[in-house]
């Protein structure tokens, strides 16, 4: 099982690993919604390639940013087949008696490319941090200390279960299990994740009971201090205006 | 089965940041007032882990293969605090893996969370009523995806007419998937009940 590491390139130097952790997510998260809700398509194929600039910018290797923004595209491909045929407009290609609509071609094409902008910063935004620092950044934004430490112990116990539970599937593998969708493949595949579940509650007791001698009291604790600097300022004011910008334009240029 | 980005209109994205967000708070302000918070961060964060862990599980079907949701199975483990682990445990899959966009992990929270809430009382329901273990827990595994698939058609259709038969392929790619968590989400809770039966939680209030 391949460990979901988002921050591998975290270590870089470019002006967007530079940028304040704070100024990051608030500046991005703006930019994100505001991408994700464009209504024209040709704003939206502009934000794509303002999304693929910042990407190029940020010096994240492409291999890696293609493979998940692929994931995307893959989930939201049917789309693009389905609406030309389901939705009503003008025909613009009729093939052996299916008519394609011109609305539904634009529509799910406008989909695809505002969802592929929108990830496309997301992954600019979590893969030039790392991930600890993402979750301090979010602390001191004040989203709630519960919610950002579960984050962090859960964060932290994927990778232990994952590993817990490549090593038993190891075991089941060697033992000539092979998973198939039958009743058999499947109750035993439960069992397995009924294991994996006993295994992990055994586990959270040993952790909490370790922590509580470490001194834990259900707070989180940060060391990192955060500090803004004009140019963080500067650019979080600009990405803020670029989202404001792509929603606001028809009154700006007239 | 997540929602992504650019999908739902405005409207339907920020009914279920509001939605989601304050079950979330209701429930965890709930849980700190009946035991110690400082206990239960760790214990739920790990079984949140476990689930994420477990959902990432393909099973091939034909010539494709789908990967479980165990919604069902989180509500009848964790009870109500299935619903804020759902939160968490999306956050981590469209952060970590993009599955999902960050502007929908509301709407995708009340879309599983609300069904693995049901299922848990559902659960305890027929339970304490002596209807079989295995059947209880096919029926809320199946249940769990099930009604994920009604809330992902109703968000589609609500968000424009357009969707209306996306909306009905999406239901339909459900049908699958509920059968096989059906058998699984059966087969962990007998597991559970002969292994380890206070896992599950019976005797909780609420």
């Amino acid at each position: 099982m391949e460990y979901p590491e988002i921050d591998a390139f975290a270590s870089l130097d470019s002006f967007i690993h530079r940028l304040d952790p704070r100024a990051k997510i608030v500046s991005f998260t703006v930019l994100i919604f505001s991408f994700a809700f464009v209504n024209d398509i040709k704003i939206a194929l502009l934000i794509l390639m303002f999304s693929a600039l910042v990407l190029v910018s940020s010096r994240i290797p492409l291999t890696f940013a293609v493979k998940r923004i692929r994931l995307v595209f893959f989930f939201l491909f049917p789309l693009l087949i389905i609406m030309p045929v389901t939705v009503d407009g003008n025909e613009f290609v009729s093939i052996s008696g299916i008519s394609l609509s011109i609305e539904g071609l634009l529509y799910s094409s406008l989909i695809v490319i505002r969802a592929m902008a929108a990830v496309t910063l997301a992954l600019i935004m979590l893969a030039t941090t790392r991930f600890d620092v993402t979750m301090k950044a979010l602390y001191a934004l004040g989203v709630p200390g519960i919610l950002v430490q579960m984050l962090m112990f859960t964060y932290r116990y994927i990778f232990v279960i994952s590993d817990e539970f490549s090593r038993m599937w190891k075991a089941m593998e060697c033992k000539g299990f092979r998973l198939k969708a039958n009743y058999y493949g499947l109750s035993i595949l439960g069992n397995t994740l009924g294991m994996l579940i006993i295994k992990s509650y055994d586990r959270t007791s040993r952790v909490y009971q370790s922590m509580l001698s470490k001194g834990y009291g259900g707070r989180p604790v940060t060391m990192i201090q955060f500090k803004m600097s004009a140019k963080d300022y500067v650019l979080s004011i600009c990405m803020t205006l670029i989202a404001i910008f792509v929603h606001t334009y028809q009154l700006v240029l007239l | 089965m997540h929602i992504s980005d650019g999908v739902l209109s405005f409207g339907v994205v920020v009914i279920g940041w509001v939605i989601a967000l304050s079950i979330s708070a209701f429930i965890l302000w709930r849980c700190k007032s009946q035991y110690d918070l400082a206990e239960s961060i760790p214990k739920i964060s790990i079984m949140t882990a476990a689930f994420f862990v477990a959902s990432l599980v393909h099973v091939s079907i034909g010539p494709t293969s789908v990967h479980l949701l165990l919604n069902g199975l989180l509500g009848v483990v964790l009870g109500i605090m299935a619903f804020p682990a759902m939160l968490v445990g999306l956050t981590l899959q469209s952060f970590l893996f993009q599955h999902g966009g960050i502007t929908t992990i509301g709407i995708n929270n009340v879309m599983m969370g609300i069904p693995a809430i049901l299922a848990y009382w559902i659960f305890r329901f027929g339970y304490r009523k002596g209807f079989s273990p295995a059947f209880l827990g096919a029926l809320c595994g199946a249940l769990g995806i099930l009604l994920s698939g009604i809330f992902l058609a109703l968000f589609l259709i609500s968000t424009g007419e357009e969707f209306l038969e996306v909306a009905y392929a999406a239901a339909l790619v459900h049908v699958p998937i509920m059968i096989i968590e059906g058998i699984i989400t059966g087969s962990v809770v007998t597991f559970l009940l002969k292994v380890r039966p206070e896992l599950l939680p019976f005797d909780m209030e609420v």
